[in-house]
């Protein structure tokens, strides 16, 4: 309706300026609606210049009933909304209310009504809709391999696990900069390393290593795009491994601060439980001096050098400190 | 060997049949097949298209292996908590379609963003306006999915994305260990290690 009146002015061209002044206020917006009821009463806004002749504004076709009332109950509602459209009261035949009621009544009618217009509707795709796209995408699709069905076959046959992140937003750019940081995790107990190995990658990583669940983390944000930081997080990988497993001649001045974890051999402890012994020993029996070795052979010094270790590296918790007592009240026979 | 699927160009088959295009253009569902086809009728160009559900489709298997997914997340984010509900469910009926494994499906608590702005341009400080931002969110979890099919599903998931609504899709992506972190390359020379370590350091 108000669109007809619009071509009508658009096709008067050069005569804009006549238009404007006698234009009717077909674009004031009533209460919730966009389209003037009063719109089908403009017929005449434009008076007919009987002198100009040839020039008679369109005849105006009247509206006919909306499409609703010809709509069969069992349409293919998908060939109505095939794709994401605007509301349209007469193509939906649905009795809809949306809006704030008028003082006293109920919320205005779909006819006109901005209100549904203005919100994001989803009649495009109700399901009758949703199977008939997944049908045709269904050939696009590939199966999931049966034999990888539990999670521990995939961190067994795959244990490099690579996390992404995409944005999808409207805005001016389509682009987000936090979409190009990857992290790359791996179980380190996956990794060919032996002993000194795996300890030269722990002092090689530090914080990325999660002592809890095993994995490394490499966090990679310093490239622009997502292909690069993943690149340079498989090349930090590589490096770091090849590099654990060297052996470097300043290795060998590693110190006892140095050490990651106790052990009780060459340790003070040591030293001053096997002191003790002997002195006990030979305060007892008046004999020569006993061999540490075969003291350190005996099941209760190798006790309390278990729970020393466990003390030292464990810390101090209820079941440590009891296998300590124990362990000692076993070697100085008490 | 996982295989991917190419959608194969049909653009030679569009120049011999150019009423298709209007057919095309009517028929198809996929917004993206509509854009790509209707723009052109060519000739010398080639271009992936979609293809027209009257046409059977070529598709091409390649034997590039395809990516692994065993955890997908999807975060939806929105001013309007009724169009992620209807969102939601088009998302979940679409995965069940295509036989995606399906995990949890909730929603975390809603963002309320407020600023306290004066309301007149020049003095009269006393008097402030509040406005809030509320962004509501709905998190999907998605397991064991392929490349392929992650391609497809979230090709139809963005292209569908209403008004107003944003997505985040955390993808983890499994891997082997590279060849190259198989083996130690300073095995063969464990003999001399130290004099080499002394070359190279």
């Amino acid at each position: 309706m108000a669109a007809h009146a619009a071509k009508a002015f658009l096709l008067l061209g050069r005569i804009n300026g006549n238009n404007l002044g006698s234009r009717k206020p077909l674009n004031m917006v009533t209460y919730a609606t966009a389209l003037s009821a009063t719109s089908s009463t403009s017929n005449k806004a434009f008076p007919d210049r009987g002198n100009r002749g040839a020039f008679v504004r369109r005849p105006r076709r009247e509206a006919g009933e909306p499409r609703t009332e010809k709509m069969a109950v069992d349409q293919d509602w998908t060939a109505v909304y095939p794709v994401a459209a605007a509301f349209r009261p007469g193509s939906v035949p649905l009795p809809l209310r949306m809006g704030y009621p008028v003082k006293g009544g109920v919320p205005p009618e779909k006819k006109g009504n901005l209100e549904l217009i203005k919100v994001p509707n989803f009649l495009h795709l109700t399901p009758a809709a949703i199977r008939k796209h997944c049908e045709a995408l269904k050939p696009f699709c590939t199966e999931w391999p049966s034999t990888l069905d539990t999670v521990e076959k995939c961190n067994k046959h795959f244990p490099v696990k690579v996390e992404s992140t995409d944005y999808v937003s409207a805005g001016p750019s389509l682009r987000n900069p936090a979409a190009r940081i990857v992290h790359l995790k791996v179980k380190l107990s996956c990794l060919n390393l032996d002993d000194h190995a795996r300890k030269k990658m722990l002092k090689l990583v530090g914080d990325r290593y999660c002592k809890d669940t095993d994995i490394l983390t490499i966090r990679t944000d310093s490239c622009p795009l997502r292909k690069q930081n993943y690149d340079y997080a498989m090349y930090l990988l590589t490096v770091l491994y090849h590099e654990s497993w060297k052996i470097e001649t300043w290795e060998a001045e590693k110190t006892l601060a140095d050490m990651e974890e106790y052990s009780w051999e060459g340790s003070p402890s040591q030293k001053n439980l096997l002191d003790t012994l002997v002195r006990m020993r030979t305060a007892g029996e008046g004999e020569g001096e006993v061999a540490r070795e075969e003291l350190l052979g005996c099941p209760e010094v190798q006790a309390y050098r278990e729970s020393v270790t466990r003390l030292k590296n464990e810390g101090d918790s209820e079941s440590t400190m009891l296998q300590y007592r124990d362990a000692v009240k076993k070697v100085l026979n008490l | 060997m996982m295989s991917t699927r190419r959608i194969c160009s049909v653009a030679r088959m569009l120049v011999g049949i150019p009423q298709l295009g209007q057919t095309g253009l009517s028929a198809c569902r996929n917004r993206m097949a509509c854009r790509t086809i209707g723009s052109h009728l060519p000739t010398s160009s080639l271009h992936t298209t979609a293809v027209l559900t009257s046409i059977p489709s070529t598709i091409t298997v390649t034997d590039e292996p395809d990516m692994l997914f065993p955890k997908i997340s999807v975060l939806v984010k929105g001013h309007d908590r009724a169009v992620l509900d209807s969102y939601e469910f088009f998302a979940t009926m679409a995965a069940k379609e295509l036989g995606i494994t399906l995990g949890k499906v909730f929603e975390p608590p809603k963002d309320i963003e407020r600023l306290t702005l004066l309301k007149s341009i020049h003095i009269f400080k006393k008097h402030r306006v509040q406005y809030e931002m509320r962004t509501h969110y709905r998190m999907f979890e998605l397991f064991n999915l392929t490349g392929c099919t992650a391609q497809v599903y979230f090709e139809y998931i963005q292209r569908n994305l209403p008004e107003g609504v944003a997505m985040e899709v955390t993808k983890t992506a499994m891997e082997k260990i590279p060849e190259h972190i198989l083996e130690p390359m300073w095995k063969d020379q464990s003999a001399d290690n130290k004099p080499r370590a002394q070359e190279q350091s």
